[in-house]
């Protein structure tokens, strides 16, 4: 189910779109950095003077500590001049389909959901640092996934581990690039994921998402 | 191929087992009626669901005799009205706990799904669907209940606070609080809960509580997706409640004016009490009640003790709308939708197609009688095709000299 319209793409730098104004609302912005971050925000000023101005983003992603890749979450602000090397892509959610998303959420009570306190990586898929918990939590249920996979940016309202290892996302949102390098955006009650193809899962933590 | 001879003689064998086509001649709130109106009363329907449609707080009177068809009104109407949920309240059983079992009758009208929707929609406006960092929906159940308050405390009376809290409490904990959800929708169904139950979902009453329920009837009608329609039945019953009692020479162990002075009674208190309740039921935003009377007199009767209390809200009430009795026409046609729907639960589709007889087992002469009889009134109506059905079945004499014996005697 995905969304045609490319007129919610505020910043592509592949496409070389940049739509300057202030915006509000549920906004994505995935970073070019090492650690492959995506920042998520409910305001965003852009302007080709200031550039691009984020207040009260949370920035997620995996980065090196101790020879070891951990993932981490931190909220703060935002303010890039030269954005062009720095943020591939800005997009900001229908509020249709975040409204279904948020309808989603609420259509049953998971009491057994399992929810962190502190945000954790499930997985990364690299060669050299890789985390994989999928096996420790096959058959739970995990609160608030975030995921990057090959092509594109999945949240999801929850995450179930089948047996086999791969992950079963619940309520989804999806963004992400069609074969004429589009960017779109879509909601997936359901979608099941390979771990092929994933590059990594984050889970927040309800610490970071404290009101 | 059977011939129609055969057909005629299975549906009197079947008869013959005892089964009578005409069974109840009583219409209640709490057993569906199948069966249309007759056509002559289309207009009546159509002007009544018109006006329910297009008005809103108000009071409309139906006004019609004993056995004309007031409760089966009710059935059509709630069959009719799509965009309605309409709420049966009779006055026999509904005077006591009145809120509550208004409350009661409305949510086994309005049903679960549409409920749970209701109180979803309602958490939603209260802010429970608040986005942290644009995506994240946190719940933080004391904001919203905060909220909640804040948006609606001043529509509430200062004695309607509490319960206002525990309604919000209920809600909220319903859909923000999945570990005490089943108990809280025990809660929002009416249940009777013990104060343990109560004190864990963290208020302070159920909805036996006046005041709870009638919050909680107020805010589901305001904010349900469906109009709602308060049908309450023999609304005259609370003239008899106010008048005092016939026998007053009557020795008694307790005398009530002890306690309710000479000029009033126990009934007479609850009667005001009922009908001071249901003029706050009618500030409801929304609401419309339409109320059955046996006679003009009884609606003047009513307005004049409404006078009494608030002179204004007699404007609440319409014009009464008429329910009449049968024509003869409206006999026959009675008599076929109802041969016709009996004919349909015993698996006998096209017997009337299949036969040269119209009204077989009876014929025209027999029903015009039953008319002229019981000028047309349907309960009587009912209760005489009962009486010759039932000798139909049970006589060991053949239909014709039934049917003979009633063009005679009728």
């Amino acid at each position: 189910m995905m969304d045609e319209s490319i007129s919610n793409v505020l910043f592509d730098s592949v496409k070389d779109i940049l739509v300057e104004g202030e915006f509000k609302g549920s906004i994505i912005t995935k970073c070019l950095d090492p650690e492959d971050s995506i920042i998520f925000s409910d305001n965003m000023l852009i302007s080709n003077t200031e550039g691009i101005i984020i207040k009260d983003g949370l920035k997620v992603g995996y980065n090196l500590d101790n020879n070891k890749k951990k993932a981490f979450s931190i909220k703060q602000d935002f303010q890039w001049e030269d954005f062009r090397t720095i943020v591939e892509y800005c997009i900001r959610i229908p509020d249709e389909i975040m409204q279904t998303y948020s309808e989603g959420q609420f259509s049953d009570a998971f009491p057994f959901t399992l929810n962190l306190l502190h945000t954790a990586g499930l997985y990364l898929n690299d060669f050299k640092y890789g985390v994989n918990h999928l096996d420790f939590f096959t058959g739970e249920i995990l609160k608030n996934p975030v995921t990057l996979i090959l092509h594109g940016i999945l949240i999801a309202d929850r995450v179930v581990i089948k047996e086999d290892g791969d992950p079963v996302f619940y309520d989804c949102l999806i963004v992400g690039r069609d074969e004429h390098e589009i960017l779109k955006v879509g909601y997936e009650p359901i979608t099941n994921v390979e771990d092929v193809l994933l590059k990594y899962i984050i889970i927040l933590g309800t610490e970071e998402l404290k009101l | 191929m059977l011939l129609y001879e055969n057909k005629k003689a299975k549906l009197l064998n079947i008869l013959k087992f005892g089964i009578n086509p005409f069974k109840k001649f009583v219409s209640t709130g709490e057993i569906k009626e199948d069966l249309e109106f007759t056509s002559s009363r289309n207009e009546l329907v159509n002007t009544l669901s018109e006006t329910i449609k297009t008005n809103n707080n108000f009071i409309l009177p139906i006004i019609g005799g004993v056995g004309t068809g007031k409760t089966h009104l009710y059935w059509i109407l709630r069959s009719g009205l799509y965009r309605h949920n309409t709420v049966y309240i009779s006055l026999e059983t509904g005077s006591k706990r009145c809120f509550y079992n208004m409350y009661s009758n409305y949510i086994e009208t309005l049903e679960l799904e549409p409920l749970r929707n209701t109180i979803n929609h309602l958490c939603n406006e209260w802010g429970a669907l608040e986005r942290k960092y644009g995506f994240f929906h946190v719940v933080n159940i004391d904001k919203v209940r905060n909220n909640a308050l804040h948006k609606l405390s001043r529509h509430f009376k200062d004695n309607e606070q509490v319960a206002l809290r525990d309604v919000i409490n209920g809600i909220t904990t319903h859909q923000l609080d999945p570990y005490k959800r089943v108990d809280a929708e025990r809660w929002l169904l009416g249940e009777l809960m013990d104060v343990r139950e109560i004190a864990r979902l963290n208020l302070q009453n159920d909805l036996r509580k006046n005041k709870n329920a009638y919050v909680m009837l107020k805010l589901l009608i305001e904010n349900a997706r469906k109009g709602t329609v308060i049908f309450i039945d023999d609304f005259e019953k609370l003239i008899a409640m106010l008048k005092p009692p016939e026998d007053e020479e009557e020795e008694k162990i307790f005398d009530p004016s002890w306690l309710y002075g000479s000029e009033s009674s126990p009934d007479h208190v609850e009667a005001r009490k009922v009908l001071k309740k249901i003029m706050k039921l009618l500030s409801i935003k929304g609401m419309k009640v339409v109320i059955t009377l046996k006679s003009m007199d009884a609606l003047e009767e009513i307005k004049n003790i409404i006078r009494d209390i608030d002179e204004n809200f007699v404007q609440s009430f319409l014009d009464p709308l008429f329910l009449l009795k049968l024509s003869e026409d409206d006999i026959l046609e009675f008599y076929i939708k109802n041969m016709e729907h009996f004919l349909t639960s015993i698996n006998l589709y096209d017997f009337y197609d299949e036969i040269p007889e119209k009204y077989f087992p009876l014929n025209e002469i027999v029903l015009k009688r039953i008319y002229k009889n019981t000028d047309g009134n349907p309960r009587e109506i009912i209760k005489m095709l009962i009486k010759i059905f039932n000798d139909i079945i049970f006589s060991e004499e053949e239909l014709e000299n039934v049917l003979f014996k009633y063009e005679r005697s009728l």
